[in-house]
């Protein structure tokens, strides 16, 4: 249909739009690509709808937000067009989740090893020595002592740091061509957010996985990722390197944001929040595009 | 640590198992109603009255009779049966398979119905299935079992008779068992003959009681079955390609089955009561029928009997839900 380009992305959302189902908009007219290996930063203030867009490609979206226009294509495959049941398989061969809370995205009642291979061995359908094997190679590589005898613990024997490294490794064990990462270090210590930071760009480099990682913290993009997309009230207000994000950002909103960043190597320059009239003046500008949307709805 | 539990365990038991005796044996014996002079044909004289009081020892003090009783239950004597002659724990113990088997088919079946319920009902969350099967289950909820019974023979028994509405098992079956639980002994000895009549038997009092059971576990494991598919770990199940069954079977229902557990192990307690006038309805020679012949006859001993094994089976039965709790929480299992 829409493939304007000759060459396939990672991820491809053409125009994606969300709604409630009273019809107020959570995403309006998003696009941003991803390319193979490619780390693209998502940030935005808290409502800015980025854990929506994650949600969007991972088919996980809330029970009544639906999809109303736009198109996602994951390695080139139109999502929208599947069934549901082929959606979900293909959306879990080729992408993964690094949830943000660590505490709460492992099972309480079940073993860490099955929580790993499970997917590998019934969705995969990878042999049980195989799956074994590569979460134990995983869990190596994301500096797990003793595999074993963590495989056979259950989450409340274990660290928030350490489950936080073991759903990286089951992210990337089956080799996903896409990670969406959300706010992954959010819910950690500030000590231990800095090694898993270093584990995710690690793995990423290493496997060449593309990842979108959400944020709302611009030191974090600055470390990780190569494109930035600023989203602001469910709108791509900037969409770049992210080298000329930080040196030229277009967008007075994406100023005010690296401004608001407290970095320590320019100590110099003082904290500034992002200025009230600045908000505003965005507000007024989506709600005009979103009656404007309505409009042309109507006709 | 778990030793100390178990000893604490046993001696609460223990009190409460005294406790439940001792109000027990008061109860019986300040209720209206002379065992004796129900012995006795009409225009017995006092002297008679006062030899067989002796004879049973209902001429001693309360405090004297109790001391007596106490000391034979001790020594695993747990005195005679007035009516019946024949010595209470024997009547008792012999009665007692019957019961387990019956209220154990009628627990089976209703985690069964409603296990199968609940996770229907969270399958179909949001949708009209969900509200149909709410309404039902409420419905089902507000029958008591014992209308269930009434319900079961008038349509299995009377208007369309296809089920045995009494007894226990086809009396014209030869059963020369060492115990008497005849499903699980006539499953050891490959006796399907009798597995099938005893079941066919059991079919509509199990019902009975299993129902409103039921009917509680489809709600409340729906309702906990719902609380965990909103959490992180059933989402993150859902990206990595389980289908909505998947998730909720391998993700959700351990976790939801916990706190169901809790109100099923009291519930199930309240379905053995429930066998008194159950077993009754159905004829079903169970510890349950013989009690309400117990107490329209005032034979003291065994009504003693009866409710002191009930009261043991219902402290085993909070054991059993205690244990399976640690069991499938692992938060509890490594204290
Ligand atoms: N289940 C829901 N029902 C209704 N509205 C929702 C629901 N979840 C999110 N929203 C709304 O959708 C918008 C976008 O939410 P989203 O979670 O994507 O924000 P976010 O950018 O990830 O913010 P944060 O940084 O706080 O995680 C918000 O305005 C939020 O109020
Ligand atoms: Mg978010």
């Amino acid at each position: 249909m829409t493939s304007t380009t000759a060459h396939t992305h990672t991820l491809d959302i053409i125009n994606l739009n969300i709604a409630l189902p009273r019809g107020q908009r959570l995403l309006r007219n998003v696009s941003l690509q991803l390319e193979p290996g490619e780390v693209r930063a998502l940030v935005g203030e808290s409502g800015a709808g980025k854990s929506m867009i994650g949600k969007a490609v991972l088919g996980i979206l809330p029970h009544k937000i639906k999809m109303t226009e736009g198109e996602i294509l994951l390695e080139g495959a139109h999502l929208n067009a599947m069934t549901p049941a082929t959606r979900r398989r293909t959306v879990a061969k080729m992408s993964a989740l690094i949830p943000q809370d660590p505490l709460t995205a492992l099972n309480p009642v079940r073993k860490i090893g099955p929580q790993i291979t499970d997917p590998l061995i019934r969705i995969h359908g990878w042999s049980h020595q195989r799956a074994l094997a590569r979460a134990r190679e995983l869990l190596d590589r994301v500096h797990i002592r003793a595999p074993d005898r963590v495989m056979h613990s259950y989450p409340h024997e274990l660290s928030g740091g350490m489950r936080q490294r073991i759903l990286i490794a089951a992210a990337f064990a089956p080799s996903p061509r896409l990670i969406v990462a959300d706010e992954p270090t959010t819910a950690l210590d500030v000590t231990v957010q800095k090694q898993i930071l270093r584990l995710i760009r690690e793995l990423q480099r290493e496997t060449g996985t593309a990842v979108l990682f959400v944020t709302h913290d611009m030191g974090v993009v600055a470390k990780i990722s190569q494109k930035v997309t600023v989203l602001f009230a469910g709108r791509v207000i900037e969409d770049a390197a992210t080298h000329t994000v930080f040196e030229n950002p277009a967008h007075p909103y994406t100023q005010a944001l690296i401004a608001a960043t407290p970095t320590p190597n320019v100590s110099a320059r003082p904290f500034q929040p992002v200025p009230s009239a600045l908000i505003a003046e965005l507000h007024r500008d989506t709600v005009a595009a979103d009656a404007l949307f309505a409009q042309r709805g109507r006709r | 640590m778990l030793l100390k539990t178990v000893f604490v365990r046993l001696l609460t038991t223990a009190i409460t198992l005294f406790g439940v005796a001792v109000v027990v044996f008061i109860l019986v014996r300040v209720a209206p109603g002379n065992p004796i002079a129900m012995m006795l044909p009409p225009g017995a004289t006092d002297q008679d009255i006062a030899t067989l009081n002796a004879v049973y020892g209902f001429d001693k003090s309360l405090a004297e009779q109790f001391i007596i009783w106490l000391g034979g239950v001790i020594q695993g004597d747990f005195g005679t049966s007035i009516t019946l002659r024949q010595p209470v724990a024997e009547l008792v113990l012999g009665r007692l398979p019957a019961t387990l088997e019956l209220s154990t088919l009628a627990l089976l079946l209703a985690v069964a119905l409603g296990g199968f319920v609940a996770v229907i009902g969270a399958r179909k969350r949001g949708t009209g299935t969900e509200v149909g099967l709410d309404l039902t289950s409420g419905a089902v909820l507000s029958v008591p079992d014992f209308l269930w019974g009434l319900i079961f023979v008038l349509v299995f028994g009377v208007l369309w008779p296809v089920l045995s509405i009494s007894g226990r098992v086809d009396p014209r079956i030869d059963i020369d068992f060492t115990t008497n639980f005849y499903i699980f002994e006539g499953l050891l000895r490959g006796r399907l003959d009798v597995v099938g009549s005893t079941l066919s038997h059991m079919l509509m009092p199990a019902m009975s009681l299993a129902l409103p059971l039921a009917a509680m576990i489809a709600q409340l494991l729906k309702q906990n079955l719902k609380e965990a598919l909103t959490q992180d770990y059933t989402t993150l199940a859902r990206v990595r390609g389980f289908s909505e069954t998947a998730v909720i079977l391998r993700e959700a229902l351990r976790n939801a089955a916990l706190p169901t557990l809790a109100l099923v192990g009291v519930q199930f307690t309240f379905l053995i009561g429930g066998t008194v006038i159950v077993e009754r309805l159905f004829a079903f020679e169970g510890l349950g029928n013989m009690a309400i012949d117990a107490v329209i006859n005032r034979d003291l001993p065994l009504i003693q009997g009866i409710v002191l094994l009930f009261a043991a089976l219902f402290t085993v039965i909070n054991l059993l839900v205690d244990l399976s709790y640690t069991f499938l929480n692992p938060r509890l299992r490594h204290g």
